[in-house]
């Protein structure tokens, strides 16, 4: 049969990030799937050349509007660890819960998107009207919405206060009630599982074959989450990570659903277990320059991020790198996209929750 | 400016942003800023739409995509160049595939500021866009 | 490096259930050295929380073997070393042709790259303290 090369993208309506796939079809049925990259390819991680370690954290911050949060706190625990600081314990329970609201805000950024992209904008207004919630909790908290910048090598650079905790708490509980409605819609909508239901299929061993991580692999069945590994305090806290195991886009949407409502029970265990007061110490900062590497890894709401800083005694960092979880789950998409049907792959390609410019840096 | 004569129509582009400006200028859309009620629709093509909006800096790759979408628009036009990468290249800009603002490559209209520009900011920049675009076609007709 | 001891031991990995989670590469200084300048590769995997690396020390004159036909989400990280360090991987399994990235500095991370970077910089460094002077 006639092969047929349709290009996907750099502009296209469902996707806000320019990426481009050639995919060769037949008829209707993808054969192949040829990604490019580059569009937002800044090089900045060979700003460290330019840019003193102190002040690298906020360009790391900015490889993506939304984990930036993460961001920021995986280059700091990575400098910690080199520099051997010890981080004040407020700072670390607080770290976590900004992480955990960050992960809320990240989901449900994605369940919008993800309810557009098969056609329910209905469903996209209602997810990003709650994420305003939890940007009006970023931005009384950090001072802004997307970019927060309150990490800094050695503690975070504010405190929220224990009332101000509590009532962030309150406040998430009703955003919990408000999302069950929303959850309802799909899990249950005929529509959604008629797109979304038996589409993509990525098998457990398909998703260990090509290194799939985060929501992605736990939606097929495989049990790994870096949380698991108890760094950061989440041993001092219950915590087993959601796992689906159909594989299919439904299950990707069931997955991050069911991670909202963990976070939110996350955060409350995090409230009560941290070590409460006004005026603790929260950040011990770090004396002369780091040398020594060190890799990181850390769970973002995509999926696990490595870092790798390597540092020689001097105001600039020799190395630092960041493995995105869009980067480990690239493979993943091509492998789906491939044998699916031309109107599908924008599904599926959303469906990973990909995140473009955390990929090219 | 009492009145539009027209529903205008965006294009947005991601040109190298980091994602944060992208998600603002979304975030308008949605019922809290609801940037939909000065008649505002978001499209994806670019033969539909008359302001330009654009995040993120000019880099080698995407450089002809940005002059290839705004060739497509129809005139009269207005480019909005959302945040600073958009502005001037922004943190961004001494990163060895970063090669400035937009106005590099295209005639911008309006600078909105901000790391990452806020969605009142964003507003502000397209309502502005919009008076551009009636004086442009004001002058042309 | 040693080609096929190195494809024994990412062999063995790949047995033994780990999972590739990162091919990264490192310029090492001296930058200021005559080329070929060396590089350090670290293959990173993971095995539910542990983490162990392979480490080889080339040159852009060295042939890097693909690890594709054990990990087939090498290709991203393979093809990206080649185009940002000049690095000479050969096998990739999807091979990109060096149009993954497509940078305005041709190879960012080589040697002469790095050390133009770091001369810039030392370059305003100078300028902006001779000001404050």
């Amino acid at each position: 049969m006639k092969r047929t090369i349709v290009p996907f993208g750099p502009q296209h309506p469902v996707l806000a990030e320019p990426l481009v796939l050639d995919l060769v079809l037949e008829d209707e049925k993808v054969i192949d799937a040829i990604p490019t990259i580059g569009y937002i390819h800044r090089g900045l991680e060979a700003m460290v050349d330019r840019v003193e370690y102190t002040e690298m954290g906020f360009v790391v911050e900015r490889i993506c509007g939304i984990c930036s949060f993460m961001h920021g706190m995986g280059y700091c625990l990575a400098l910690e660890s080199i520099m051997s600081v010890e981080v004040p314990d407020r700072a670390r329970w607080l770290r976590i819960i900004w992480a955990e609201i960050s992960r809320i805000q990240s989901h449900l950024l994605w369940l919008g998107l993800g309810a557009d992209a098969f056609g329910f904008e209905n469903l996209f207004m209602h997810c990003w009207r709650m994420r305003e919630e939890i940007l009006d909790i970023f931005e009384k908290t950090t001072g802004g919405r997307i970019i927060h910048s309150v990490n800094r090598i050695g503690g975070v650079k504010r405190d929220i206060s224990d009332s101000e905790l509590i009532a962030i708490v309150a406040r998430l509980d009703g955003l919990g009630k408000a999302f069950e409605a929303t959850a309802r819609v799909f899990a249950n909508d005929p529509s959604i599982r008629h797109r979304m239901s038996g589409v993509g299929v990525l098998s457990m061993a398909d998703a260990r074959a090509v290194d799939a991580v985060g929501p992605m692999a736990r939606a097929s069945g495989v049990r790994m989450d870096t949380r698991l590994a108890g760094q950061n305090l989440y041993d001092q806290i219950e915590f087993e990570p959601v796992l689906e195991t159909a594989g299919d886009c439904l299950a990707r949407v069931v997955v991050r659903m069911r991670e909202v409502r963990q976070s939110i029970d996350l955060i409350h265990q995090m409230v009560d277990k941290m070590p409460k007061g006004e005026g603790l110490p929260l950040e011990n900062k770090p004396r002369g320059n780091p040398s020594g590497e060190t890799f990181t890894r850390l769970e973002q709401p995509r999926g696990e991020v490595v870092y790798y800083v390597k540092a020689n005694g001097t105001k600039y960092l020799e190395r630092f790198r960041a493995r995105t979880p869009t980067f480990a789950n690239i493979p993943a998409m091509i492998k789906l996209v491939k044998g699916c049907d031309l109107a599908d792959v924008p599904n599926i390609i959303l469906t990973i929750d990909p995140c473009i410019s955390c990929t090219e840096r | 400016m009492s009145f539009f004569s027209k529903s205008p129509w965006i294009l947005h582009y991601d040109a190298s942003s980091c994602n944060g400006c992208d998600i603002e200028v979304l975030a308008c859309l949605t019922p809290l800023y609801d940037l939909e009620r000065f008649g505002v629709v978001n499209t994806g093509n670019p033969k539909h739409a008359d302001i330009l909006l654009i995040t993120g800096s000019v880099n080698e790759r995407n450089i002809d995509i940005i002059r290839n979408l705004y060739r497509q628009m129809p005139d009269p036009k207005v480019v909005v160049a959302v945040g600073a990468c958009a502005c001037s290249g922004g943190i961004f800009a001494r990163a060895y595939n970063i090669q400035g603002g937009i106005d590099k490559v295209l005639p911008v209209d309006v600078y909105v500021p901000g790391c990452a520009a806020r969605p009142e900011s964003i507003i502000d920049g397209v309502v502005q866009g919009i008076g551009a675009l009636e004086q442009k076609r004001r002058k042309s007709a | 490096m040693d080609r096929q001891g190195f494809l024994a031991r990412v062999g063995e990995y790949h047995t033994n259930g780990w999972r590739l989670a990162i091919i990264n590469a490192t310029t090492v200084p001296p930058v200021d050295a005559a080329e070929p300048g060396i590089f350090e590769i670290s293959w990173g995997f993971a095995k539910d929380l542990e983490f162990e690396t392979i480490r080889e020390q080339v040159t852009t004159a060295d042939e890097v073997p693909s690890v594709s036909d054990f990990f087939g989400a090498a290709f991203l990280y393979e093809n990206e070393m080649r185009e940002l360090f000049g690095l000479n991987v050969t096998g990739i399994g999807l091979d990109l042709g060096g149009q993954l990235y497509k940078t305005s500095v041709k190879i960012p991370f080589s040697h002469a790259a790095v050390k133009a970077r770091l001369a810039a910089t030392a370059a305003a460094t100078a300028a902006a303290s001779g000001k404050k002077a």
